[in-house]
């Protein structure tokens, strides 16, 4: 009897000892995965970074790229809240504006630093963002949707009414200073890539921490998330604070990639539009969506510059179809089957005994 | 002067109704918000400019093109857009929408030009007394066309076969599937009709506004938020929010300046998430928090 | 001993349904306590008022001897009070590894601080890992880390939704028919688990459950509701011999 029972503890303590080092594989594995993702990432930041020095680019260029760059951070805003907290806003162009005014105005009225500017921007966006969380989020899908939309309707009725906000005539900046030194094109260009490194960064780290898992709960499962301890409210407002001061951000450098504010653009609720199609197209639940969709949607008019009206018609018509054939978006379709054949790795070094079916496509 | 800013109001309010009630007509069958709702009017002035000016066809037969023309371009949507991808979940829908709004705002640019055009049929501005408010013909006229509308909706919801059926879909599309409802037509219909309604709007407001692509934009908004008062599923809801903007905006251009005129609408929706959370009518598809 | 959560006379109104009707109960600390009664008698909408999923219209719940009658379903999970769905509710499309760390929200600390990887913050998230590991290991979930959870056969995802549960760290765990379309081996091994926790982990357990032979041998106290009210309460010994539940429930089941 004593034998016995001596042997089947060993037993279990192997069986144990095996789990544990399989376990660790996994770890060592996802690890490598981390890594190379960052590899990846740091190549594109290294070579953005040091785009300016090849002397075939022009001044122009880096100013169309800071422009891309800009949406790209704006639909990365968005990406947190429609892709990770299952969220959706069509209103975020109104943030875009509330981040350009706030810095515009601190420049013109106290001439301030541009870096103050964009902090400012972040936090005003960011505050007005929770306010109006705390309102739309009584609504859900489609009815927030609407709501929002209604508000970038309003805050373009706001600056172009209220003569503190110069909407008529628009407020344009001499020039920009960043930590003191006045920058241009590829200052301006340097400084815009900063931020979306950072921007990058932040949306990284919120993902893979305790916070997006909770808004990814939100997203996928009400109840389960709520029997797990996730306060619906206030992470879904901390989820639309977010989202709104990252869009800030974008607003502020988009006032100064141009040096002029008007309300005009930014009543066209359509910007706001732009955006989320930006988030559509390239996709909401990785971070190389927003990269995609912000290029296209910046690109596409600037191709078609004296056909204004074909580009908005490719516009729809490469919406509809990445709708109909890559409802994920684009960025799926390239990360989709790299992300298989990871799990799959995972799966069967982790040891599974189960039988799956491969994920569906949808 | 009150009255005669609320008979005004109700003359505008009644002109978003119809954009509401199709918004809500569309949401209700097929859980799709259309954004290119107010395009559909959009094409069908543009439309109207050209059977006026250069088939000089007289304002009945115009109107009459018109819808049906408006008609054949939501069941066209409907067929070769929204069908593919109609199994999706309602952002995908949503944002399909959006891409048909691009295209037919480009088509209509590329088409027509982006300049303001002026519709060929001037708006009746002859004051007519109702109620001891003076009130203009060609509003009047608007208002009455609208009520019509509204009425033969109605008759369809409530009496016809078909109209039972759209409802049946509506609240539960596999049992009506089950039962033997044609869903798919049903949902064909129901871009149709979307699209007649949006025929009258875009006759009825070209005068009042001009004709150009952007022409529906802020209408369409408005016509949204009223829907949203309604809580998306009740036509009655639509039309009373409807009303009530219109109402509302008309004073607040009346007593506060007419720059603050568009921005009611999205304090009204504010203040009535504030306090009435459920919607006018009761919001069936309210988030608890 | 002292009770870990009771309520009193609970009333539960559905339009003009009654569902529950001044039902009383309560767990003591360190036990597992049985909730049974025939099909519609309310007890998962007991359970619910329970974990505060419920509003009601009178009667309140005790937790440690405090009111939370004010509380929302969050609360209760940072309380220490964690809790199971009859229909499995997890997150299907995300790993099993990831479901039972999101179970661990409530030990997360401050998310501002979560999400901008504070020192502290991490280390934080390297214990709700390790603890999720630690949890696979128990629930025998441990070569499905890494699976997705829609892909598990039921059994597994039974199993997972416990993890999740007791990711958050419990003292009370409330389990809504932990054995339900489980198969025989599988509900032994849940029994096991649902023992292995009780006592070596120091939770008390308050479970709904509709097989008899499982409630029977698992229980240390049970309550009995019919019709929404309290029908009878005690051991299942005394259970089994209430010549009134008998008649409600047991009869034909267990007294053939």
């Amino acid at each position: 009897m004593s034998i016995n029972n001596n042997q089947n503890t060993d037993i279990q303590a192997n069986q144990n000892e095996e789990t544990r080092a399989r376990i660790s594989t996994v770890k060592n594995l996802k690890r490598r995965f981390v890594r190379n993702d960052v590899l990846a990432m740091v190549l594109l930041f290294g070579l953005m970074l040091i785009a300016p020095l090849f002397p075939s680019v022009k001044g122009w260029m880096l100013s169309q790229a800071s422009l891309v760059i800009i949406y790209i951070i704006a639909a990365l805003g968005v990406m947190v809240l429609v892709g990770f907290t299952g969220l959706v806003s069509v209103g975020h162009g109104g943030f875009l504006a509330i981040g350009a005014y706030t810095s515009a105005l601190l420049t013109l009225h106290l001439g301030v630093d541009l870096v103050v500017g964009i902090i400012a921007a972040l936090l005003m966006s960011g505050l007005i963002g929770a306010g109006l969380a705390l309102i739309f989020l009584r609504l859900s899908g489609a009815f927030m949707a609407i709501g929002t939309l209604g508000f970038a309707f309003f805050v373009g009725t706001i600056l172009n009414n209220i003569p503190f906000f110069q909407g008529r005539d628009g407020i344009l900046l001499d020039a920009n200073f960043v930590l003191g030194f006045e920058i241009y094109d590829h200052g301006f260009y340097l400084v815009s890539v900063v931020c979306l490194i950072l921007v990058t960064l932040f949306v990284y780290m919120l993902v893979n921490s305790g916070t997006g898992r909770a808004f990814m709960a939100l997203r996928d499962a009400e109840k389960a998330a709520m029997a797990s301890g996730v306060n619906r409210l206030k992470f879904r407002t901390l989820a639309f604070s977010i989202s709104a001061a990252i869009t800030g951000i974008a607003g502020a450098l988009n006032a100064h990639v141009v040096n002029y504010v008007s309300a005009e653009v930014f009543a066209d609720i359509w910007y706001s539009v732009d955006i989320l199609m930006a988030v559509v197209v390239g996709g909401s639940v990785a971070i190389l969506g927003p990269f995609v969709g912000g290029f296209f949607v910046v690109m596409m008019p600037f191709y078609f510059e004296q056909l204004a009206d074909f580009s908005f018609i490719m516009k729809g018509v490469v919406l509809i179809l990445v709708l109909r054939f890559a409802p994920a978006g684009v960025a799926e379709l390239i990360l989709r089957p790299l992300k298989n054949a990871r799990r799959t790795i995972l799966r069967n070094v982790g040891g599974s005994m189960v039988e799956t079916k491969e994920p569906k496509d949808d | 002067m009150l009255g005669q800013q609320i008979l005004s109001g109700l003359a505008t309010g009644s002109l978003y109704a119809l954009t509401a009630i199709a918004v809500v007509v569309v949401f209700r069958n097929t859980r799709t918000i259309n954004l290119a709702q107010g395009d559909f009017a959009m094409v069908g002035a543009f439309l109207g400019i050209i059977f006026l000016k250069e088939w000089g066809m007289n304002y009945f037969a115009m109107l009459a093109l018109v819808v049906l023309c408006c008609m054949a371009l939501g069941g066209f949507v409907e067929r070769v857009v929204m069908r593919p991808v109609a199994e999706s979940d309602w952002l995908t829908l949503f944002t399909t929408t959006i891409g048909v709004y691009y295209i037919l705002h480009g088509m209509a640019g590329w088409i027509w030009g982006r300049d303001t055009k002026a519709f060929p049929v001037s708006f009746e501005a002859t004051p007519v007394e109702v109620f001891g408010a003076l009130i203009s013909k060609g509003h009047l006229y608007n208002m009455a066309i609208a009520l019509l509308i509204g009425g033969v909706l109605w008759t369809f919801f409530t009496k016809t076969k078909q109209g039972i059926a759209m409802r049946a879909v509506t609240d539960d599309p596999e049992t009506a599937y089950l039962m033997g409802i044609p869903v798919k037509f049903i949902v064909t219909l129901t871009w149709v009709m979307a699209g007649a309604i949006a025929g009258f709007i875009g006759v009825l407001m070209a005068p009042i506004i001009y004709v150009s692509p952007e022409m529906m934009d802020e209408i369409l908004i408005k016509g949204y938020v009223a829907a949203v008062f309604g809580g998306l599923y009740s036509f009655r809801g639509a039309v009373i929010g409807a009303l009530m903007i219109g109402v509302a905006e008309n004073l607040a251009g009346g007593y506060l300046g007419s720059h603050y005129k568009t921005s009611v609408a999205f304090v009204m929706i504010v203040v009535l998430l504030a306090f009435r959370p459920q919607g006018l009518v009761g919001i069936q598809e309210r988030r608890e928090i | 001993m002292t009770d870990h959560l009771r309520c009193e006379g609970i009333t539960v109104k559905f339009g003009g349904v009654v569902a529950c009707d001044n039902i009383s109960l309560n767990v003591e600390t360190g036990k597992i306590v049985g909730l049974i009664g025939p099909n519609g008698a309310g007890k998962t909408t007991l359970f619910n008022v329970l974990t505060r999923f419920q509003p009601y219209v009178a009667g309140s719940v005790f937790h440690n001897g405090n009111n939370v009658d004010e509380l929302r379903p969050h609360d209760m999970v940072h309380r220490g009070l964690a809790r199971t769905f009859q229909n499995i509710n997890l997150f299907r499309e995300q790993t099993t590894l990831r479901n039972i760390m999101t179970g661990g929200h409530s030990l997360i600390g401050n998310p501002i601080k979560a999400m901008c990887w504070t020192p502290d913050a991490r280390k934080r998230e390297r214990e709700i890992e390790e603890r999720a590991i630690e949890i696979a290991e128990i629930l025998n979930l441990s070569g499905e880390l890494e699976n997705e959870v829609g892909n598990l056969p039921y059994g597994y995802q039974k199993r997972v939704e416990l993890g999740r549960a007791l990711a958050s760290k419990p003292s009370l765990l409330l389990l809504d028919e932990p054995v339900a379309g489980c198969n025989d081996d599988e509900t032994a091994e849940l029994q096991e688990i649902i023992h292995t926790v009780n006592k070596k982990m120091g939770v008390s357990v308050l479970l709904v459950e509709h097989d008899m032979k499982m409630v029977m041998k698992v229980c240390d106290y049970l309550f009995v509701i019919n019709f929404g009210s309290n029908l009878a309460e005690g051991t299942p010994e005394d259970i089994r011999q209430n010549p009134e539940v008998i008649k409600a429930y047991l009869g034909e089941e267990e007294h053939t």
